[in-house]
């Protein structure tokens, strides 16, 4: 039996008697024990924390019972786990009417279901590229999205750095607009 | 409220309470009041005639010690089940008495369907054995689910049950001693039936006293 356990019985053992700050000390230190059976149980974490208090009051009502001799730490445990598995009857037979959110971030299990958003961008940046002319499409892939020097974009498309420049400004000026970027 | 707040409330008026008697102790204890009360029962109804004759049968006396066990053990093991960190598996501490006693029934069925003809000519009434196993099984039963009352809030229905069953078994064992029955298929029915009641009984009704706030 390790050091902390042994003092956890004596803080109840001393609490049966009457020591209240024994008992605080007690009920302090076993809290992260509570809480950590109570949401191995139940995921939605206030309704966690309710059954932890739960435990707390059964653990006040039957402290007279705690037989000082045995561990504590099974018998809080599993006065918890009972607390833990009634909210979860309780809220089973509530289950039908409430729907927690909290935890649906994402709505729907297909991983492409939730890039609506990015989606739509997309779509119309493309729609937005369509209205380009030739030579700006061409300009922009070479010049910003290959990210090649103008000498070298002059090079593969034959047109000369000037009117690269020229394109590529256009070009972006015509996106701009178009996706509604305040210049 | 946040749980440290709930803690602040619960020691703030903390009250010294008197530790509960162990498991064993309480078993003890109201095993003692049972045979007490049966015994006084027993001597009030008389001792059967020809309970001399059969306590020298081995499968007879076997019969009686197994239902005086399964009594004795599903007291402990309700009282150990009120607990909440002992294990399940007291529940298993009466069932091999209780096995070994309805088998030992059973084959005597079969042995008294040899010696005395037909299971329908054994079978009657015997009311009487209902009334006693009810009548003193439903007090003793009372008193021992408030004993462990503190079982309520976490693992009433197993102390419920065992608690009927240690209550109807011992009364069965008292009821052997004054009344005549000879049929064990007539001991299966009525004393099994009876029982079987009570058991029920004090899973339904039961509730309420271990429910009970707590002393």
């Amino acid at each position: 039996m390790s050091r902390t356990e042994g003092e956890w019985e004596a803080w109840m053992a001393a609490a049966q008697a009457g020591d209240a700050a024994a008992y605080d000390r007690l009920l302090r230190a076993a809290l992260p024990l509570l809480r950590a059976v109570a949401r191995r149980r139940i995921v939605n974490p206030a309704e966690a924390e309710d059954a932890v208090q739960d435990a707390l009051l059964t653990i006040h009502t039957l402290r007279h019972s705690y037989e000082p001799a045995r561990p504590i730490r099974p018998w809080m445990v599993a006065i918890c786990e009972r607390r833990a598995i009634d909210r979860l009857r309780r809220q089973g037979r509530r289950g039908g009417r409430e729907t927690p959110i909290d935890d649906f971030g994402e709505t729907l299990a297909a991983p492409g279901a939730n890039k609506g958003e990015e989606r739509v961008a997309a779509a119309e940046l493309r729609a937005a590229v369509a209205e380009l002319s030739e030579p700006q499409r061409t300009a922009l892939r070479l010049a910003k999205l290959e990210d090649l020097p103008l000498t070298e974009a002059s090079a593969r498309s034959g047109m000369s750095v000037g009117a690269l420049k020229v394109a590529t400004h256009r070009a972006m000026k015509v996106l701009r607009r178009r996706l509604g970027v305040e210049e | 409220m946040r749980s440290e707040e709930l803690i602040g409330e619960l020691t703030a008026g903390l009250r010294p309470v008197r530790r509960m008697a162990s498991p064993a102790r309480q078993a003890g204890l109201w095993l003692g009041l049972a045979a007490l009360a049966v015994g006084l029962a027993v001597l009030a109804n008389g001792l059967r005639h020809d309970l001399q004759e059969r306590m020298l049968m081995p499968q007879e006396v076997g019969q009686w010690l197994a239902s005086v066990l399964a009594g004795v053990l599903a007291a402990v093991a309700a009282a150990m089940l009120a607990r909440p960190d002992r294990s399940w598996r007291w529940v298993l501490l009466p069932v091999p008495a209780l096995i070994g006693w309805f088998g030992s029934l059973g084959w005597g069925c079969l042995a008294d369907l040899a010696r005395l003809g037909p299971m329908a000519g054994q079978i009657g009434t015997s009311w009487g054995c209902l009334r006693f196993i009810l009548a003193m099984g439903v007090p003793l039963a009372a008193v021992l689910f408030w004993l462990l009352r503190h079982a309520g809030p976490v693992r009433p229905m197993p102390v419920l049950l065992l608690g009927g069953l240690a209550s109807a078994a011992l009364c069965s064992a008292g009821l052997s001693l004054f009344h005549h029955l000879d049929a064990a298929v007539m001991v299966l029915l009525w004393h099994g039936g009876a029982m079987l009641l009570l058991v029920l009984a004090g899973a339904l009704l039961g509730r309420p006293l271990v429910m009970r706030r707590q002393a």
